[in-house]
C-alpha cells in the first residue's frame, strides 16, 4: 500500500517537473525572442540615424556648394556692393540654391570634384588649339581649289559612362568646327563630319582619352593619373 | 488630346538637353531674381524677372516631364503664389493710401521705414516689382500648365505620386 503511493507520488513529481521543465523553455525561448527582437529594433534605429545623418549631411554639402557658386554668379552680375544687395543676393540665393541643389549636385561623387575642376580647366586650352587647327582646316575646305569636302554621318561607341562626361564631348565635338553631335543613344555617337580628315580625328579618340581622363572614368586607367599620384607615393616614402 | 498629356508627362530622353538644363536652371533663376532686384539700377524689373523665373519651370517641364516639375512646383503652390504677388502689389498701394498719400505714393511709406523719402520710394518700388515678378511667374507657368495638360481639370494623379 505505502510503496504503490509512493510510486504514484513519484510519478506525479516526475510529471510536475517534466511540465515546469517545457514551460522555463517556452520562457526561456520567448525571453530569447524577444531580446533579439530588441536587438534588431535597436540596431535598425541606430542604422536610421545613421543614415538620416548621412543623408542630411550629403544635402546640406550640395546646398553650401550651390550656394557659393550662385553667390559668385550673384557678385559677378549684380556691381552693387554695399550691405543692402549683398543681403538680398544672400537671400535669392538661399531661395534658388534650396529649391534647385538637387538639380545642380544631381550625382556627386565625394572628395575628387577639386581634381576635375582642376583637370577641366587644363582641358580648355587644349579644346581652343583644336577648335583653332579645324578652323584652318574648314577655311582651307572652303576656299582651297580642290574639293574635299565629303560630309557623312559617322558612329564610334564611347567608353563614357556619366551623364557630364558624355555631354562634355558632345560639346566638344559640336565646339569644333567640321562636326556636329546629332545624337547620343546607348552609348553610341553619332556625329555629322564635313570631310575625311576631321572624321578620322574624331575616330582616334584623343578627345574622349582626354575627357575620361578629366571625370576619373572608372574602366579607364590612364598614364596621367599615374603621374598625378606619384608626389603622393613619394610623400609616403 | 491625350497625345499632349503622353508627351508632356514623358522625359526628352536626350542626355545632352537633359544635363544642359539641369546645370543652366539655377543659374536661369538667379539671373531672374537678379533682373527683379536691380531692376531700380538697370533695364529690366518685375516683369522681365518673373518672365525669366518662369521659363526655368517650363524648362524643367519640357525636359523632366510634367509629373517632376509638378513635384518642385505644384499647381496648387502656384496658385498661390500667383495671388501673393498681386496681394503684395495691392497691399504696398493700399499702405500709402491708408498713411494718408495716393495709390502707390510711396513717399508716405517714410513715416512707417524712417529712411528718408528717396530710400523709402526706392524700397517701396523694390517691394511692388517683388510682387509683380511672383504674380507673372506664376502666370507664366499656369498659363503653360494649361496648354501642356489640354485645360484639363489638374491631373491629380499624376500629381499627387499615386502613379509616378
Amino acid at each position: 500500500m505505502e510503496v504503490t503511493i509512493l510510486v504514484q507520488a513519484t510519478d506525479e513529481s516526475f510529471e510536475i517537473l517534466e511540465k515546469a521543465r517545457e514551460r522555463s523553455k517556452d520562457v526561456l525561448d520567448i525571453a530569447a525572442r524577444l531580446t533579439s527582437e530588441a536587438q534588431s529594433v535597436q540596431r535598425k534605429r541606430v542604422e536610421a540615424i545613421f543614415k538620416g545623418a548621412r543623408q542630411t549631411k550629403t544635402e546640406i554639402t550640395r546646398f553650401t556648394a550651390t550656394f557659393i557658386i550662385l553667390f559668385g554668379c550673384w557678385l559677378l552680375l549684380s556691381g552693387h556692393y554695399d550691405l543692402f544687395h549683398i543681403s538680398i543676393g544672400i537671400l535669392c540665393c538661399g531661395l534658388v540654391s534650396h529649391a534647385t541643389h538637387d538639380l545642380l549636385f544631381a550625382n556627386p561623387r565625394a572628395g575628387d570634384m577639386r581634381v576635375i575642376v582642376k583637370r577641366f580647366i587644363t582641358y580648355i586650352p587644349w579644346l581652343l588649339y583644336q577648335i583653332v587647327l579645324s578652323n584652318m582646316h574648314v577655311a582651307r575646305l572652303a576656299l582651297g581649289p580642290k574639293n574635299l569636302i565629303d560630309p557623312k554621318i559617322i558612329e564610334f561607341k564611347t567608353k563614357l559612362e556619366s551623364d557630364i562626361s558624355l555631354v562634355t564631348l558632345a560639346n566638344s565635338i559640336t565646339l569644333t568646327p567640321g562636326t556636329i553631335t546629332l545624337d547620343i543613344r546607348d552609348g553610341v555617337y553619332y556625329v555629322h563630319a564635313v570631310s575625311k580628315k576631321t572624321a578620322e580625328d574624331l575616330l582616334t579618340g584623343e578627345m574622349e582619352d582626354r575627357i575620361a581622363h578629366i571625370f576619373m572614368e572608372a574602366d579607364h586607367v590612364y598614364v596621367q593619373d599615374t603621374l598625378d599620384m606619384a608626389p603622393v607615393f613619394v610623400a609616403l616614402k | 488630346m491625350t497625345g499632349v498629356n503622353d508627351m508632356m508627362t514623358k522625359q526628352s530622353d536626350d542626355v545632352i538637353v537633359k544635363t544642359l538644363s539641369r546645370l543652366l536652371i539655377p543659374f536661369m533663376q538667379i539671373y531672374a531674381l537678379y533682373v527683379i532686384a536691380h531692376g531700380h539700377y538697370s533695364p529690366g524689373g518685375g516683369f522681365q524677372g518673373g518672365v525669366i523665373l518662369g521659363a526655368s519651370i517650363i524648362l524643367l517641364v519640357i525636359t523632366y516631364g510634367l509629373d517632376n516639375a509638378l513635384r518642385k512646383m505644384s499647381e496648387k503652390l502656384n496658385t498661390i503664389l500667383c495671388s501673393t504677388g498681386v496681394f503684395i502689389y495691392a497691399g504696398i498701394g493700399v499702405l500709402c493710401l491708408i498713411l494718408g498719400g495716393n495709390f502707390l505714393d510711396y513717399a508716405e511709406l517714410d513715416q512707417i521705414l524712417h529712411v528718408g523719402i528717396a530710400q523709402a520710394r526706392s524700397l517701396g518700388i523694390l517691394g511692388v516689382e517683388v510682387g509683380v515678378g511672383v504674380t507673372v511667374m506664376a502666370a507664366m507657368i499656369s498659363i503653360f500648365l494649361d496648354i501642356a495638360t489640354g485645360g484639363l481639370p489638374s491631373k491629380e494623379k499624376n500629381i499627387q505620386g499615386k502613379r509616378a
